[in-house]
Formats: structure tokens, C-alpha cells, sequence
């Protein structure tokens, strides 16, 4: 046999126990149409979603349908969303340092239930105060990212309400704090 | 689709999942990797045949088989292979190979390794090949680049 036990160096002498496997999936999604609608208001500073006639559930960002009422929704049902609301509840989160994990201190993800028409966006970050004054019912207004500095490269069919490259996040407006009551039948 | 006006750039977004993670071997894998990091290769006996690569139970009869491993090859005979033209990012050589079935020398099963034959045309089912070993080792299937035709040159 011409073959070769290799005679070069191996890595430790120790009996091999574990193995390290790093799984790595790209895929690439072409962006729905409501969705580009979405990105293109986005770089605008503006909100907006689609409302079913039906239901008038409002969805941001905007769907193409209504699965309640299997309903086709497009431009039509397009409405302009207000970028100021209420915290209708929130999470604290203490970051683990496991793989890919950006934040180092305890953060913010918090649902914002925007003032009429509507609409709701979960996952939001809150800024400008200390995580431990967020409370549910704190009126928020959006704080967008500077005009130059805005991208939605990130914001696909599936990305949901992460909106951080032009949204960066909800800062307390100062208002005095709204009653759980108007905004209890909204919490999720 | 969903929209009145006709879509004339389509916007894509692009993500990447990403998860590291470790696992135990056991007691006839472990020996397997710890095998090529050496440059040997190991099957186990299983009644009156030799699996390659290990396993940890008789693949008919479910029964637990029992290291010691024994060595094989290191060269084999490509028992079915599959031509990839076009290799991706994800396989392990950047240029036109194999996928083969290869039954090394004193194993009664095949493995499947990649065969670093040039061209389509220097394959054929029955060629004697003989493993690229990588410089550096981990303890990886890897370890061994691939396979290439015994005798150097296809």
C-alpha cells in the first residue's frame, strides 16, 4: 500500500472525546411585496401596516393577508401608523454570553401598542431610562435613527418587528403613565 | 402576488444561522477520531465482519459491539461514486470531486469520503484509492482531505 501514515503534526495526544461542529445555513429570501412597502416607509421614518377590512386587525408589518379571515390585503388596506403609544407589558433581559449574543448588560424588549389607528410592535428596545422604571402603561414615542443613517437590509418577510436599523427603539415622553385597563385587552 | 403594482426590482434580505456546538463521542466514535488524528483508521468486528466506520451496535441485530477497534487499509476500492461538478462552499474540496462508497482494505463495509480524482473521466466503480491525509489533525472525519487514486496520477 502506497499509502501514508502521515508522519506530520498532529494535534494533542490525548484520546479524542468530543467534537465541535459548527453549523452555518445562509439563505436568502426575496422581500414580499407589502414587506418592500414596509422597508421603503421605514427609510421614510414612517410606520405603516395593513388593516382587514373584516376584522380591522390591524398587522405590522403588513402580511398580503389577513389569516383570520383568509382575506388578500394590499395597498387599499394600507394605513399610516402613529410612532408614539403605550408599553402594554415588557421583558428584562439579562444576556447569557452564549454565541452571538451583542448586549453585555441587562436590556429591554417591550410591546408598544401604538396610538389610533393602532397597530402593535413587540421586541422593542427602550431607551433613555434605567430598565427598572420601564412599567407597563409609560407612554413612548419612536426614535428613529438619523435620516443619512437608516437601513433595512435586515428586514425580510420573517424579521418581524426587529427594526433596529431605522428604528432604534421607544424613549418615555414624560406623559403621565395611561391605566392598565385601556390597554388590557391588548396585552400579549 | 398581493400587490396592484407590478414589482419591477425584487429586494431580497439575506440571513445566516449560526450554531456551534459540542458533542460526546463515546466509547467506539471516539476511538474512530482519535484514530484519524493519528493516521490510522479503525472498524470494529462485528460477528464475522469488520464495520467501517465503527458503529456502536450490530446494525441487524441491535447488539452492543465492543472496542478493541481494529486498523484497516489505508487504501480501499470506490465501490459507487457520484461526480459534483459544481462544489459549494460547504464541501470539502473547491474543486470538481467525488462522493464514493470506498471499501478499505480488510473492512467489509464502505464509507463515504470524498475521491479527488481530477476528472469525471479518471472515475470509475472498482479503482484502487488511497487517503489525502491534512497536515494538521483534529480528530475529525476530515482528517482525511480525501481520497485520491492509488499510484498518483488518475
Amino acid at each position: 500500500m502506497t499509502a501514508a501514515k502521515s508522519d506530520t503534526a498532529v494535534t494533542g495526544d490525548e484520546p479524542v472525546t468530543m467534537m465541535e461542529y459548527f453549523m452555518s445555513l445562509t439563505y436568502t429570501d426575496v422581500v414580499s411585496p407589502p414587506v418592500v412597502r414596509f422597508r421603503e416607509a421605514l427609510m421614510e421614518g414612517r410606520l405603516i401596516a395593513q388593516q382587514c377590512p373584516k376584522c380591522h386587525l390591524v398587522y405590522v408589518p403588513p402580511k398580503g393577508y389577513c389569516p383570520i379571515d383568509t382575506i388578500e390585503l394590499d395597498e387599499r388596506n394600507e394605513i399610516q401608523l402613529a410612532d408614539r403609544g403605550v408599553v402594554t407589558n415588557y421583558t428584562i433581559v439579562t444576556p447569557v454570553q452564549y454565541y452571538g449574543q451583542k448586549e453585555t448588560e441587562p436590556f429591554v424588549r417591550a410591546s408598544i401598542l401604538l396610538d389610533p389607528p393602532g397597530g402593535m410592535l413587540i421586541l422593542q428596545d427602550i431607551l433613555d431610562i434605567p430598565t427598572d422604571e420601564v412599567r407597563a402603561g409609560m407612554r413612548v414615542e419612536a426614535v428613529w435613527a438619523k435620516p443619512g443613517e437608516r437601513n433595512v437590509d435586515e428586514v425580510g418577510n420573517r424579521s418581524g418587528s426587529a427594526l433596529e436599523g431605522s428604528l432604534r427603539g421607544f424613549r418615555p415622553t414624560g406623559e403621565p403613565d395611561v391605566p392598565a385597563d385601556s390597554f388590557s385587552d391588548k396585552v400579549w | 402576488m398581493c400587490s396592484t403594482r407590478a414589482v419591477t426590482e425584487l429586494q431580497a434580505t439575506t440571513h445566516t444561522i449560526e450554531f456551534p456546538y459540542t458533542r460526546t463521542l463515546g466509547p467506539v466514535i471516539g476511538p474512530f477520531l482519535t484514530g484519524l488524528r493519528d493516521g490510522r483508521i479503525l472498524g470494529i468486528r462485528c460477528r464475522d465482519r469488520v464495520l467501517v466506520p465503527p458503529q456502536e451496535y450490530d446494525p441487524e441485530t441491535g447488539d452492543a459491539l465492543e472496542p478493541p477497534l481494529v486498523e484497516v487499509g489505508p487504501a480501499g476500492t470506490v465501490e459507487t461514486w457520484a461526480w459534483v461538478s459544481e462544489p459549494t462552499r460547504k464541501h470539502p474540496l473547491d474543486r470538481p470531486f467525488a462522493f464514493a462508497l470506498v471499501k478499505l482494505d480488510g473492512a467489509d463495509t464502505a464509507m463515504v469520503h470524498a475521491v479527488d480524482a481530477g476528472s469525471i473521466d479518471a472515475m470509475r466503480t472498482g479503482m484502487r484509492v488511497t487517503p489525502r491525509w491534512r497536515a494538521e489533525r483534529k480528530g475529525r472525519i476530515d482528517d482525511i482531505e480525501c481520497f485520491v487514486p492509488e499510484g498518483g496520477a488518475a
